[in-house]
């Protein structure tokens, strides 16, 4: 029987997140996912970056670490050469990962270490007061762009997929099921995995774009979305303008550790081998 | 059939069933025989569970691809409250022919709590047989699963229908393989067989009702759970419970309204962005 907050750590509740924040709900969704392979709390290993999602690694009771701006891909990556047998989740959001660690992500994915990245994208910087981040939708008010984004946003499933990721999945809180498969379905992969959950923030982005409450803004979420089986069978104009959610890409390619293992065959610590 | 006269079929079933494959089949059969054929369907409730119907008719020259209520020569039906619902259509003295499994459909079942009562009709076999003569009943799913596939059930059906419709064994059996995948083929044969081969004394015993409503024992009702402390009054949960089983205090919390109607969807469970919610 699944009980969350077995998972939490309950001196840290009521977390800081604002009122409708989706990052809590990505954090529900983690959990059961957790929950559902049957991994030990010890077996997990989440590390996060700065900004409003990377303070998920704070309420949960796993082995967590809290790292630098941008740079949680890059610690994630050291503790997984060292213990092999941990599973790393790396939380960040849309400014740690594509903007400040923009390096990071693309090196991470091109390495094919067995780690899962879990992208949490609100478009905008929520922590520091609103500003405009690289996946702001181009129009969209934010503190640095008070008559509208004039930069076009990334598609960091797009960027993360031609980086060499070989898993990428993209998920929106308002269907939290899909999102809890979608993380089981990432830790399970041999390689980067790559999901990107589309959250929302009605503190700042909402208020500023005025696009409601923050049950609005979740059923915006699914009417800018299109599951990706569902789409293919669409016609082009039906899909137009919409992201697509769902496992994106995924094939397999050479596991870093396991190259790592092959090219220093018997050079390496004994628990690295299997 | 005499010349000028058109054979009117109603294939109606719930979505998933294979209704559109079978009357897909049949219009081949008709097809192959020389016969004019115009079928007209209805689908794309089938995500949902809900009802497929297919209008097949054939003769020398078919105009109008619909059947008329009361013009229907023979209802296939693949579910038992289907059946019911469309026996209008039947012309008097034509002949039904309906599956036993039930489908109960998600209007009915909104309570879906374990051993929960369903709003499905009951006593459909004896009134259907007060109401029409040729009624012919079986269970093609249990029939599809002792041959090892419960997909196979449409084509069982489509064995009983062939025994109202005049076409040979080899007809339909070629028509079946071009419908299948190869390594379908096999099953689809011994299914078709299966419901060719079966008989239908005029006064059939009552054969046990499908086990699909057992009385409701005892309703246990949902228990939700919310730490007040935790909650920032998002309104999340109060918006998306389809039952309205909660709502916002004075204090702008969410608490529980009425959770006797709470159907154990976990919807506020898993939208709370404050993981305030348990539904137990």
């Amino acid at each position: 029987m699944f009980d969350f907050k077995e998972y939490l750590r309950l001196d840290m509740f009521p977390h800081m997140l604002c009122p409708g924040c989706g990052h809590g709900i990505v954090l529900g969704a983690m959990l059961r996912a957790i929950h559902s392979l049957g991994l030990s709390k010890d077996e997990v290993m989440v590390v996060s970056g700065i900004g409003c999602s990377s303070r998920l690694s704070g309420y949960v009771d796993f082995n967590t670490l809290h790292t630098t701006h941008g740079r949680p891909l890059a610690f994630a990556t050291g503790i997984k050469l060292a213990r092999p047998e941990l599973k790393v989740i790396v939380i960040t959001g849309d400014g740690d990962a594509l903007s400040i660690g923009g390096n990071h992500l693309i090196h991470a994915a091109r390495r094919n270490l067995a780690m899962t990245c879990l992208l949490l994208n609100n478009e905008i910087y929520g922590m520091t007061g609103g500003q405009s981040a690289p996946t702001t939708t181009p129009g969209k008010i934010s503190t640095t762009s008070p008559k509208g984004q004039t930069e076009r946003a990334f598609d960091s499933c797009r960027l993360a997929e031609a980086a060499g990721a070989t898993f990428v999945a993209r998920g929106i809180t308002y269907e939290p099921a899909a999102v809890e498969r979608l993380i089981a379905a990432a830790l399970q992969h041999n390689g980067f995995s790559f999901v990107e959950i589309l959250s929302d923030c009605p503190e700042f982005f909402g208020r500023f774009n005025r696009v409601g409450s923050p049950s609005d803004m979740l059923f915006t979420q699914k009417q800018n979305t299109l599951d990706a089986k569902a789409a293919a069978a669409l016609p082009p104009e039906r899909r137009k303008g919409k992201l697509l959610t769902g496992i994106l890409h995924q094939d397999s390619a050479p596991e870093y550790l396991a190259t790592l293992d092959q090219n220093f065959a018997g050079a390496v610590r004994p628990d690295m081998r299997e | 059939m005499e010349n000028g006269q058109v054979q009117n079929v109603l294939i109606v079933g719930v979505g998933g069933q294979g209704v559109l494959t079978a009357s897909d089949i049949l219009a081949t059969v008709c097809l192959a025989s020389g016969y004019d054929v115009k079928k007209s369907e209805v689908h794309g409730m089938a995500k949902r569970g809900g009802v497929v119907y297919t209008h097949v008719r054939y003769g020398r020259k078919v105009l109008s691809p619909l059947i008329e209520p009361g013009e229907g020569d023979v209802l296939l039906a693949f579910e038992p409250a289907e059946a019911l619902r469309w026996s209008k259509y039947l012309k008097p003295g034509g002949t039904l022919i309906t599956n036993l499994r039930q489908r109960v459909p998600p209007a009915s079942c909104l309570d879906r709590r374990p051993q929960a009562a369903v709003r499905y009709p009951q006593e459909i076999q004896r009134s259907l047989r007060q109401q029409l003569g040729d009624v012919r009943v079986l269970d093609a799913e249990s029939l599809a699963m002792e041959l090892g596939n419960p997909r196979v059930s449409n084509t069982v059906l489509l064995g009983v229908l062939s025994n109202v419709c005049e076409f040979s064994t080899e007809d339909w059996t070629s028509a079946i393989e071009r419908s299948v995948k190869p390594q379908a083929r096999e099953i689809n044969r011994r299914a078709f067989l299966a419901g060719r081969n079966m008989q239908f004394p005029a006064a059939e015993e009552e054969p046990a009702a499908a086990p699909a409503q057992e009385a409701a024992a005892s309703l246990a009702i949902a228990d939700i759970e919310i730490r007040e402390t935790w909650c920032k009054g998002c309104e999340i949960c109060v918006v998306v419970c389809p039952q309205n089983c909660l709502k916002m205090n004075d204090a702008k919390k969410a608490v529980v309204a009425d959770a006797s109607s709470c159907i154990r969807c976990m919807l506020c469970e898993w939208l709370c962005p404050d993981l305030a919610v348990n539904v137990h």
